[in-house]
């Protein structure tokens, strides 16, 4: 059994249908007009623990909803989830002793309270013990350096110390799972490595199961193993992010610089120039047709040539082709929602 | 600020006694025994509404604006109870005001509109019983209210006409015996009765010993079906609940 099962999960909601202009808002006031939305559509995955997971999906694709079930906030309309063997929603305080959340755009800290204060709050509501708590917050300290904004109230913090304060809150009390909502969202580059060094490290040494759901592939890539794609309310691909890269990530960029300006060169067949500049050259084939040895080896008894690199497309360039419809899913490989067979791209990490 | 709102809040109270008692004197200028009951016991009765009052304030838009916000996710995040939560909000801002505003108020009301002693040393402790329990029944009734924002989102126009309602029927303003017989019968039918009226007839003596058991069994009964109604509700509410705001 799995620390997080899914099974037939949907929620509908119903959306208040408002007609436009002034007499479109009477209609709608004395004879509401209601259009039910499914937001998330029959998904099944699970999740064993200690596993990273990254949940993304274009705006609206219903992953937001989907984490708003797990931890125990909306209800399901139909489906099951478990979480350690129990149901977030009806064991809803149970559960939440257990999780910890980030929220990038809201924060979970007291506004008007010094941090220092949330943080004891929290000892209370989480009834953590001291001994644990002390341990904690010494960690948090020295991988975040928290206790330089310990005693200013949150609504003073700026964005990157509120981050880290409240990503702190959310490990307090040692969660089975966190779930991290956009976790890096208008930090500096610095910041967001920051943080994805401290999520790995916090992963590693207590084995947290952790669920991400995000726009930032990078956030992705150098923390998790495995992704959910979700769209439209159902899971298009379910497996590790190797494995995307290794499927859709097939072509290659061959950037070549050469010794002199070229004004046409021969390409063997398969080989596109896309773009150039001063003297470099842009070629763009298919990792499956062509060898790069060979590429090489043949541009390099032909001319002269300084410099070569090649380059793999980044999953983000991978996913806005999905997002685009410009990758037709191989059913086999993806995680056809209506099947279990998510089931077999369960790969610990 | 929060000293301006302490400072505002005991003059409010004052000044809302004063008037009315004001009002009270000119009505008994007219007739010196109206319905058989003395200018000094409607006096305390109203200098007595007034003090519950100011403490039976409770933030009427506390769970609307978690619910419009949809910063309620928050609080159900965390392994607490919600209702619980809101519970204990309210009662910890009235015991503040029970310390900071009540017995500044009471003292000086006493001195400045002759307030009566409780009917007897019994009554007196009756009084704050029955006006804990007066406490609970407006509680629960607001909670209905509260919880109705997880279906309108806003509530203000129901909230007002609560607040109406309690201040007339409840005898937060009037005496109820001043009321049309008609509409006293009624009221007696509805948990109004309970949140100002049982309790402060009670201090005054008002209430015959034999029925004070029913009075208070009264409100307790009130209190049950009112939490269990607000109980059903949040049960619904929490299906209910669409969260705004990603």
């Amino acid at each position: 059994m799995s620390l997080i099962e899914v099974r037939d999960l949907t929620k509908d909601y119903r959306l208040n249908v408002k007609k436009r202009g002034l007499l479109g808002a009477v209609q709608s006031l004395l004879v509401p007009e209601y259009k039910l939305k499914r937001a998330v559509d029959n998904i099944n995955f699970s999740i064993e623990k200690g596993e990273m997971v990254g949940f993304i999906g274009p705006n609206g694709a219903g992953k937001s909803t989907t984490v708003k079930m797990l931890t125990g906030i909306l209800s399901p309309t139909s489906g099951s989830i478990m979480m350690g063997g129990l149901s977030p929603h009806k064991d809803r305080k149970k559960n939440a002793s257990r999780i910890g959340a980030v929220f990038g755009q809201r924060t979970q800290l007291w506004w008007d309270l010094p941090v220092a204060d949330t943080y004891d709050l929290l000892r209370y509501i989480y009834r953590i013990p001291e001994k644990k708590f002390e341990q904690n917050m010494e960690m948090f300290n020295d991988l975040l350096g928290i206790q330089e904004f310990m005693s200013q109230p949150v609504r003073q913090l700026s964005l990157g110390q509120r981050m880290r304060a409240d990503i702190a809150a959310a490990l307090l009390h040692d969660p089975e799972i966190v779930f991290f909502d956009e976790p890096t969202i208008g930090l500096d580059v610095v910041a967001k490595e920051k943080i994805r060094e401290f999520i790995k490290k916090i992963n590693a040494e207590k084995n947290t199961t952790m669920l991400f759901t995000t726009h930032d592939m990078l956030d992705i890539e150098k923390t998790c193993k495995r992704m959910i794609i979700i769209d439209q309310g159902t899971i298009i691909y379910n497996g590790t992010v190797e494995q995307i890269k290794e499927r859709y990530g097939r072509s290659r960029t061959l950037v070549a610089e050469f010794a002199q300006k070229l004004d046409r060169i021969d390409l063997p067949a398969g080989v596109e120039l896309i773009d150039q500049k001063d003297n470099k050259k842009y070629l763009k084939f298919n990792r499956d047709e062509i060898q790069v040895s060979g590429l090489i080896a043949e541009l390099t008894s032909k001319y002269n040539i300084l410099d070569l690199t090649v380059t793999e497309p980044e999953v983000e360039a991978i996913i806005r082709e999905i997002y685009e419809g410009g990758i037709d899913f191989d059913k086999g490989i993806s995680g056809d929602s209506k099947k279990s067979l998510s089931e077999q791209y369960c790969v610990p990490c | 600020m929060y000293r301006v709102d302490y400072f505002a809040g005991v003059i409010n109270t004052l000044v809302m006694i004063f008037v009315n008692i004001a009002i009270w004197k000119a009505i008994y200028e007219a007739d010196d025994n109206l319905g058989g009951v003395q200018l000094k016991v409607v006096m305390t009765y109203i200098a007595l509404a007034f003090l519950m009052q100011c403490i039976f304030v409770m933030e009427d838009y506390f769970i609307e604006s978690k619910v419009t916000s949809g910063l309620i996710s928050s609080d159900l995040l965390k392994p607490i109870s919600f209702r619980a939560y809101v519970f204990s909000y309210n009662v910890g801002s009235s015991v503040f005001r029970v310390l900071m505003q009540l017995l500044p108020t009471l003292v000086i009301s006493i001195f400045l509109f002759k307030l009566l002693p409780p009917f007897s040393t019994e009554m007196g402790i009756l009084f704050f019983f029955s006006a804990v329990l007066g406490y609970l029944v407006l509680y629960c009734l607001n909670f209905i209210v509260w919880m109705s924002s997880f279906w309108f989102y806003y509530t203000f126009s129901l909230v007002t006409i609560k607040d109406a309602l309690v201040m007339v029927l409840s005898g937060a303003l009037i005496p109820l015996w001043f009321l049309p017989q008609w509409l006293f019968n009624f009221v007696k039918l509805t948990p109004f009765e309970s949140i100002f009226f049982t309790p402060i007839s009670i201090y005054l003596g008002q209430v015959p010993a034999a029925d004070i058991k029913t009075a208070i069994i009264k409100q307790v009964a009130w209190i049950v079906v009112l939490a269990l109604a607000g109980h059903l509700l949040w049960n619904a509410a929490k299906h209910k609940l669409v969260l705004q705001g990603g």
